[in-house]
């Protein structure tokens, strides 16, 4: 790796809880997550497992009964006269981050686009209103540029749509809308939580093309929190795998997908439906995630893995650094543990997706 | 229990056509002259582009809006026009949607063992509170919630523990039939796995049939018994599951096909799907009429168009 490189984003030991009516949650474990200009990190993992939330965390708006027990969020950027700057988002108040970083620097696509839609707002002021509050750029400029960004993200009629409320339009159209509005203001660091789910094949690869093509023109970086394995292999230069709040398996994306380590990502990728087998029932992670409401020792997957040592219900594992980029929480990976293969159907898989990207001319 | 193709179907649509007017200039034709039915026990997926009408047709089968032309009919009755109150209240068991957008259509100031109570309490389905709960706990459970979740409020869960409170919210009813609008998309392949495996355990014992709506195709290969391709709000292409997927006819269905992303990191960088333009493609949906290929696989499309397609 090259040592010039610029990092945007380096999040460490964050640890969250919240405050229920059942007890305290202890959502997020401990989560490092770092970022360099230009890049584009994955996160993925199970529902429940903390996505959304460390990435709320990096964006300042935490729901009221978060605590954040410890960690740094800190964010690189450049003033406009070119100064660099770098502050940790946390020792932030919300005014602060809502003036200078929300929706200018960092942008987040949220998971649920009714969430960050005004219902009795028209789409176009919604997409126009962060430019004229960011930039004072000027009415009619806004607009031009609102109904451009609703052409390249693939809306018919864009004019005639400015107009529309957000429940005229369909689910994958109002999400669109939301990836519009964080384009609008050109920020530094995108956040895309779950941005195709609701999208079909066809206009998920034209938004993850328009990504690609600003992340090229204007350097940004991009995380995408995804479940969808295909966006992943997409789009990732680096992959994060989380469960239960912390990150159990990281690297850079033909690590993660040809050579995994962890258990868990052994399962997800087990899980993923395959379109060349007719099985009757689908392959699941048995058990359930744990409940972070009743905390108990080792490792927290460790119920679920038939790979789990003595080990693993004492004391969690530590990360093992497997390359320069490669690392897995993992007791498998200590010296002294028995010698562990994945399972025999997940290798077959894999040898068979080597083979098939070998007809790509590469060597794995 | 598998589908029943011997009874007569639980939903019969018939040339529904659904506008929406904006303004005197502009009216959004979404669903276009759609037929299709639906037996019990039947898993029917829908699939088509994002805007192509999906959620209109599954929102004007549970009656949220006035058919602009067709008919829809529900085991045997006329439910497009007015219906008599008893068989309204019915038809609120029966028929169950899983809405697309879950914090939109679950109350936020409600706690979620009230949303899952409310359908019980309306309609008696318990004896005592004990039982209520218990209900409440065992549908938590099947779709992977703990009992400690019913005491909290929507805005305190992640984005798929909502979706599954959806999901819990339909099935608590046992109704016959289920409008599953892109239930599963924000869902971890592990967990979909589990709730669609959930799915099909409750069809097999119950015989409910459902209506899924879904733009993940390979989710979609492996729940349908049958598949219907939509696109621009006309029903362009249907069949078996096996149909479709090993001899696709319509260009939109092939491409749609193609598109399929593989997990595959050096695959997936490299690769280039068929592209399919409506307005540049030469076709007029609107002169396409059904044209039999085999079986229970139909072709919406001209004499000549047909033909085209067919060659190969
Ligand atoms: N306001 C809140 N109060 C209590 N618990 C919360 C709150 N917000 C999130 N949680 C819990 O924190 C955990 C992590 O949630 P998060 O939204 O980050 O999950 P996620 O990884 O994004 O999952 P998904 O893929 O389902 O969106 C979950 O168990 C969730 O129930
Ligand atoms: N209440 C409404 N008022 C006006 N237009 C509407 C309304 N509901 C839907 N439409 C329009 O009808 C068309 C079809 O929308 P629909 O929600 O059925 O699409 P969909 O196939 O479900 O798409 P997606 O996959 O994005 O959810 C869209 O052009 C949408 O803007
Ligand atoms: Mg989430
Ligand atoms: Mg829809």
């Amino acid at each position: 790796m090259s040592e010039n490189k610029e990092k945007i984003l380096d999040i460490t030991d964050l640890d969250i809880s919240f405050r229920t009516t059942a007890g305290d949650v202890h959502a997020i474990r401990g989560v490092d997550i770092n970022l360099f200009r230009g890049e584009t990190v994955a996160i993925v993992g199970e529902s429940g497992s903390g996505k959304s939330v460390t990435m709320k965390a990096a964006m300042g708006i935490l729901a009221s009964n978060a605590t954040v027990n410890s960690g740094t969020i800190r964010f690189s950027y450049h003033h406009e006269d070119g100064t660099p700057e770098s502050v940790d988002i946390l020792q932030k108040d919300k005014k602060w981050i809502r003036r200078h970083i929300n929706g200018k620097r960092i942008a987040m696509v949220f998971q649920d686009p009714m969430t960050s839609l005004n219902p009795t707002m028209q789409i176009g002021k919604q997409i126009m209103e962060g430019m004229i509050w960011h930039f004072k750029t000027p009415k009619q400029e806004a607009w031009n540029r609102a109904v451009q960004l609703l052409k390249e993200v693939g809306i018919e009629d864009a004019e005639k749509r400015m107009k529309n409320y957000p429940h005229q339009l369909s689910g994958g159209m109002r999400q669109r809308v939301v990836i519009a509005i964080a384009l609008s203001c050109n920020p530094d660091l995108l956040i895309c939580d779950e941005p195709t789910t609701a999208l079909d094949v066809t206009i998920q690869a034209k938004i993850i093309e328009l990504i690609r093509k600003v992340q090229k023109e204007r350097g940004i970086s991009v995380i995408y929190i995804t479940h969808d394995l295909g966006v992943v292999a997409k789009v990732a230069d680096y992959v994060n795998v989380m469960y239960a709040g912390k990150i159990v398996e990281k690297g850079n994306i033909n690590e993660i997908f040809y050579d995994p380590r962890h258990p868990y990502t052994w399962g997800l990728l087990s899980a993923m439906p395959d379109l060349d087998t007719d099985d009757e029932r689908l392959y699941t992670i048995p058990g359930s995630p744990p409940n972070l409401l009743h905390e108990k020792d080792g490792d927290a997957f460790a119920p679920r893995n038939r790979y789990a040592l003595e080990i693993d219900d004492k004391l969690d594992p530590p990360m093992f650094q497997i390359t320069e980029t490669h690392s897995a929480a993992t007791w498998l990976l200590d010296p002294r543990a028995p010698k562990v293969e994945m399972p025999e159907e997940l290798r077959n898989r894999i040898e068979r997706m080597k083979r098939e990207a070998n007809e790509h001319g590469s060597e794995l | 229990m598998a589908a029943n193709y011997k009874t007569d179907p639980i939903l019969t649509v018939d040339g529904l056509k659904q506008y929406f007017r904006i303004n005197s200039r502009f009216t959004v034709k979404a669903v276009e002259n759609v037929s299709f039915r639906i037996y019990p026990g039947e898993t029917y997926g829908l699939v088509g582009e994002s805007g192509s009408g999906k959620s209109t047709i599954g929102r004007s089968v549970i009656r949220l809006y006035d058919p602009t032309a067709g008919t829809i009919r529900f085991n045997g009755m006329d439910i497009s026009g007015k219906v008599s109150r008893s068989d309204n209240k019915a038809l609120r068991t029966q028929m169950q949607m899983i809405f697309q957008d879950p914090m939109a259509s679950l109350n936020p100031r409600k706690k979620v063992e009230d949303i899952l109570g409310e359908g019980l309490d309306i309609h008696h389905m318990y004896r005592n509170s004990a039982e209520r709960r218990q209900k409440i706990e065992s549908i938590l459970a099947k779709v992977g919630l703990a009992p400690e979740h019913a005491s909290r409020y929507p805005h305190q869960f992640s984005g798929g523990q909502r979706q599954r409170v959806g999901i819990a919210r339909a099935l608590i009813m046992n109704p016959k039939l289920i409008i599953a609008d892109e239930c599963i998309s924000a869902l971890d392949v592990s967990i979909q796995a589990q709730v669609v495996n959930l799915m099909k355990d409750i069809q097999e014992e119950t015989g409910a049939a459902y209506l899924f709506i879904a733009h993940d195709l390979s989710m979609v290969k492996y729940i349908s018994d049958r598949i219907g391709v939509l696109h621009l709000g006309h029903l362009l292409e249907t069949g078996t599951t096996g149909e479709i997927f090993e001899n696709p006819i319509h260009p939109y269905t092939r491409s749609l096909l193609s598109a399929i992303p593989s997990p595959n990191p050096v695959v997936e960088k490299n690769r280039v799907a068929e592209s399919y333009d409506y307005r540049t493609s030469g076709l007029d949906y609107a002169k396409g009429t059904e044209h039999l290929v085999s079986g229970t696989h139909y072709v919406k499309c001209t004499d000549e168009e047909f033909e085209r397609f067919t060659e190969r």
